[in-house]
């Protein structure tokens, strides 16, 4: 497990989660130390339970760990007030959720622009007319969420989530709800993001197809460190979560 | 049974819902019970106090002829204790009307009570209340001249001299009373007649043997028809019939409070059946699974109406037991004050009417919600849309009925409109129009529930667009309501049925208002009047000139009146210069215009109007004495002229009819404005008076105005008290659906949240959200409100102005959304406290 210097755009050090207490507490996170470079598309991924969605959560500061540190760039996350956080939500980070999560009485471009709205900044219109293109969705973006189809609604939340150049883009899963074609394109859409914009991306996924898209894999399981592949392929991934599977 | 206890038990463990969905329900309950009990209190306390047959009064005769010869007879009678001769009669004091009623005095059988001075014992001789003697300006030991006897033509005789010997009290005190001994009121009038007898028995006499005996006295009394025989009923009946009459009244009251209540409890059924909706909706994925494992839709639906029934019961029971609570510790309360009132005890039957009611509404209002949640598709249970409201048409079925209602309100309008009265019709009966008034109003009312849903987004369009400019909070906060305009607008429809009330009262009031102004610009035309307290006795001159240089006085002006004849009938005028008195501005003319009055031109009332048939432009022949003098009309009022004559003329005219030099009265203003001013100019008045020798009156007539005025603001503030109720429920209403839809609006809001919403903006905007209820409300609210209120102002008939009190309107509007926005703060708080992680993984 190789340790990220301080170049590291996001990193866990010794993170610990508990959820519940006494007889019912879940250590969802058992210690986890982890980094992830600049400029680089890692996938986060682990046996169900194993802690992943977790550790994206603290790492983006959705949810406050129970000791340890996240690291966003030189920040640490679990030491802000909400106020800091919802203006690093706001301005350093990009989503993208599983289940979309638009907002169903605005239009595409209402919901694109929504976020640097909230932050009362103006959208740079260069980079929203090129996300648009490049995603493919310049002709819908006067529709309404439930006038889209779900790989589109996708593509709409990742223009959402790259329109503001955030230092780091989360992503829980954002395939898990299309199918495979659209999953393909939302995919090479994210690992182009990191050649031509120069954007990190931290992604959660259980399935090999899509963490073969990344370059670097990071293994969790029980709430710890597992393992990593680099240059990862669906063999290689495959493979190491079938070794998981057996040393347990 | 086991679907409703899967749901019991789900509810069981959050009873707080529960309370959310029957809070309204539960408001209303308290209401109606607490009005049941304050009635009882109030007729307790009515019937405590003094009857105005005395307890000791065991047989009443009347309802026939009596004259003293059957009370001489009655006396007479074994058994007999007592018995007292009741009568009044009218008599006139300069110009003032006196009652003068025939009492004992003292005794068993008396209905007064000495307070200061002696009960007269002879002809001559009166008592007086207190406020009589404050009001006809007479002293204890002085004698005045009253004019008691009447003429068989109705003329007036010369006046009988009274002594005022002492003050009494009685049941009530109106300023014109006086009493005397019944044989000294008999001899001073001259006749024999009596209006009833009271009688009290001996002890251990047989009341009805004694009955027997008074009915042969009766039988026999001399020129006495059969049907104009008096009557004999027992003091207990007599009593009783005043009891029940004096209850009455307060029912009549009640019944006029129950309307409103009644409004208020529609209100609560319309917010219970929307937050039924929103409870169910959000159980969806349970019900989904119900059905999935086989419960069917009836039996899923017969178990929500269920649930909605025991929700009804548990808040009946909970407001009516809070009512009884309250009811109870008002007496206590106000004991401490020293005031008592009655227990209100504790109406059983009204309990349980209050707890019945409360689940015929609940049950009533979860009919249409348990419905539709039970048609939910099994396959439900495995998709995740939890909102209700998300579509956004109305179907058919619903268009067309709420087309149909509204044209209904239109054309019932319409037939409204076409038949309103002309000025000043005859025979006009307001109530049925005001019945179609407010049956257009209800259909109205009932097509904005059906075609609420599509109103909402041109209602927040037209009243909700600064909030939609104010930034991307208030168009996420515009978009959040519009995005489930069923659910904004069972609301809303709530809220705007309140404001419609609300802006009916103060639209209705103001014309009220200006009605009320102009009647006492009528009878109180400026702040003071001088008269002479004699019959006859005039102002001086010189006195009007020592009121004319007191700075404290303004617009003094004299006047004289005049007995005169136009053909057969004898009239009064006076020569008041009308525009000489600032008020008079206000009056209103049914024809013509008071400004033209001057030499050979006269304005006359409307009853004089009537009586001569004269109209403006017409010519009228006035004689006084040998005088006589020919005038032209050039104003005709609806009622009388000021100061209550039948013509007003110019002083000119007055003087060729041979009026006397010397004026009947003076009116003024005071200078200053405010109490102050007022107490300065009657002080000066007073002064003037007394320093020429103290034989006038002074009345404040501005006393009386601003007693006008005081019930008119009285009645208002009482009516939106009433109407308080129903914006309460309302309120409760915009805030139990917002607390609702917070929960299912959970994962939005994580969302929100994880983009970078900050815990107060998303406050804010929930907040916001609630506050555009109160919007779409208000606004429909007043659009319906002030148009219904001006045809039932004209539909009246009272000839009332139409007028618009723009400012109250406003204040109306934005209090309401406050109220609204404050509704939603709560459920904000705790909307904004959860952790964005947590609203994501909702589902």
């Amino acid at each position: 497990m190789q340790m990220q210097d301080a170049m590291a755009a996001v990193a866990a050090v010794d993170l610990v989660k508990v959820y519940g207490s006494g007889d019912t507490a879940v250590r969802a996170l058992d210690g986890v130390t982890v980094g992830f470079s600049r400029a680089q598309f890692t996938a986060i991924m682990g046996p169900s339970g194993s802690g992943k969605s977790t550790l994206m959560h603290c790492l983006a500061g959705l949810d406050t760990a129970t000791s340890g540190q996240a690291l966003l760039g030189g920040t640490d996350l679990t030491k802000q007030p909400d106020r800091v956080l919802t203006k690093v939500r706001r301005e350093r980070i990009g989503f993208v959720f599983q289940s979309f999560n638009l907002l169903p009485q605005l239009t595409a471009e209402q919901n694109i622009l929504l976020p640097l709205e909230l932050a009362g900044r103006k959208p740079d219109a260069r980079l929203f007319g090129h996300l648009t293109e490049v995603l493919g969705i310049t002709g819908r973006l006067a529709h309404r969420p439930s006038e889209l189809s779900g790989g589109q609604q996708q593509r709409v939340a990742l223009a959402r989530a790259l329109v503001s150049r955030p230092e780091v883009v989360f992503a829980d899963e954002p395939t898990g709800n299309l199918d495979s074609r659209s999953g393909h394109e939302v995919l090479s859409f994210l690992r182009n993001s990191v050649r031509e914009l120069g954007q990190t991306i931290v992604m959660v996924t259980h399935d090999p197809r899509a963490a073969a898209y990344a370059d670097r894999v990071v293994l969790l399981a029980d709430g710890r460190v597992a393992g990593e592949i680099d240059r990862p392929d669906i063999a290689s991934v495959t493979d190491a979560l079938h070794n998981l599977a057996v040393a347990r | 049974m086991s679907v409703l206890r899967t749901q019991l038990a789900g509810v069981s463990r959050r009873p707080t819902r529960l309370l959310l969905t029957g809070l309204a329900v539960l408001v209303v309950s308290f209401v109606v019970y607490a009005t049941v009990l304050a009635q009882e209190i109030t007729k307790r306390s009515v019937l405590d106090g003094l009857s105005a047959t005395p307890a000791a009064v065991d047989l009443v005769v009347r309802e026939g002829a009596l004259t003293t010869t059957e009370l001489a007879a009655i006396r007479k009678v074994d058994g007999v204790a007592e018995a007292v001769g009741r009568f009044d009669t009218g008599a006139q004091f300069g110009r003032e009307y006196l009652g003068i009623t025939a009492d004992p005095g003292s005794g068993p059988l008396a209905v007064t009570s000495l307070a200061s001075g002696t009960f007269p014992s002879g002809p001559g001789e009166i008592a007086v209340t207190q406020r009589t003697l404050e009001r006809l300006g007479m002293q204890v030991g002085a004698t005045f001249a009253v004019t008691l006897r009447y003429d068989k033509d109705g003329k007036p005789l010369p006046p009988t001299p009274l002594k005022v010997v002492g003050v009494v009290t009685a049941k009530g005190d109106f300023g014109f009373q006086a009493y005397a001994p019944q044989p000294a009121l008999t001899k001073m009038t001259g006749g024999n007649e009596l209006g009833q007898i009271d009688v009290r028995l001996q002890p251990g006499a047989d009341p009805q043997a004694v009955r027997q005996q008074l009915d042969a006295v009766l039988a026999g009394a001399k020129n006495a028809k059969p049907d104009e025989r008096a009557k004999v009923a027992t003091g207990a009946e007599v009593r009783q019939a005043e009891a029940e009459a004096a209850a009455s009244d307060v029912n009549a009251v009640f019944a006029a409070i129950g309307m409103f209540i009644a409004i208020a409890v529609v209100a609560a059924g319309l917010v219970a059946t929307s937050t039924f909706r929103i409870v169910f909706a959000q159980r969806m994925r349970q019900l989904a699974l119900l059905r999935a494992v086989g419960a069917g839709r009836g039996s899923v639906s017969r178990s929500l109406a269920a649930e909605g029934a025991l929700t009804g019961l548990a808040t009946g029971l909970t407001g009516a037991l809070l009512a009884l609570g309250a009811g109870h510790l008002v007496p206590a309360v106000l004991g401490l004050f020293d005031k008592e009132v009655a227990s209100p005890g504790f109406p059983l039957p009204a309990f349980a009417g209050t707890v019945a009611l409360a689940v015929v509404i609940t049950v009533l209002a979860v009919i249409a919600p348990a419905a539709a949640a039970a048609k939910v598709s099994p396959l439900e249970a495995l998709r995740s849309a939890a909102t209700t409201g998300a579509r956004r048409d109305i179907g058919k079925l619903r268009w067309a009925t709420g087309l149909l209602l509204a044209l209904g309100a239109a054309l019932v309008a319409g037939i409204v409109v076409l038949n309103l009265p002309a000025r000043d019709a005859k025979d006009y009966h307001p109530e049925p129009m005001l019945l179609a008034v407010v049956g257009s109003g209800a259909l109205a009312f009932f097509a904005l529930i059906a075609l609420g849903p599509a109103l909402v987004r041109p209602a927040l369009a037209l009243f909700g667009w600064p909030i939609r400019r104010a930034g991307a909070l208030g168009r996420l906060a515009a978009g959040g309501v519009g995005g489930a305009p069923r659910r904004a607008a069972a609301v809303s429809v709530v809220v705007a049925l309140g404001v419609t009330l609300i802006a009916g009262v103060l639209v209705g009031g103001s014309s009220l208002r200006i009605l009320a102004d102009r009647e006492t610009a009528a009878s109180a035309p400026a702040d003071f009047e001088l008269t002479a307290t004699e019959t006859g006795a005039v102002v001086p001159a010189a006195m009007v000139e020592q009121l004319r240089k007191r700075p404290e006085l303004t617009d003094v002006a004299p006047y004289r009146r005049l007995d005169v004849k136009v053909g057969d009938q004898e009239l009064d005028i006076n020569d008041l210069v009308v525009g000489a008195v600032p008020e008079l501005k206000k009056i209103d003319v049914t024809a013509g215009s008071l400004a033209d009055i001057g030499p050979g031109r006269v304005a006359i009332s409307g009853f004089t109007a009537e009586v001569t048939g004269l109209t403006v432009g017409g010519q009228v022949q006035i004689n006084a004495g040998k005088r006589t003098a020919k005038l032209r009309v050039v104003a005709v009022l609806p009622d009388s002229v000021p100061l209550g004559s039948a013509m007003t003329v110019d002083p000119a005219d007055l003087t060729n009819l041979g009026g006397s030099a010397q004026y009947s009265g003076v009116l003024a203003d005071a200078s200053a404005d405010g109490e102050q001013g007022r107490n300065d100019g009657r002080k000066a008045i007073t002064d003037v008076q007394a320093a020429a020798g103290g034989k006038w009156k002074i009345d404040v007539l501005a006393d009386k105005r601003d007693e006008v005025n005081e019930q008119v603001t009285l009645l208002l503030v009482i009516a939106l008290g009433l109407i308080g109720l129903t914006v309460l429920i309302a309120v409760v209403g915009v805030g139990t659906t917002t607390a609702l839809s917070v929960v299912e609006r959970a994962r939005e809001s994580g969302m929100l949240r994880a983009i970078g919403l900050s815990r107060g903006g998303l406050r804010a905007m929930l907040t916001t959200e609630s506050a555009l209820y109160g919007v779409i409300g208000a606004g429909i609210g007043v659009v319906l409100g002030v148009p219904y209120a001006w045809l039932a102002v004209k539909a009246l008939g009272v000839n009332a102005p139409l007028t618009l009190p723009f400012w109250q309107l406003a204040g109306v509007f934005v209090v309401l959304v406050l109220l609204t926005a404050l509704a939603g703060v709560l459920p904000a708080r705790r909307a904004a406290k959860v952790s964005p992680v947590a609203a994501l993984g909702t589902e």
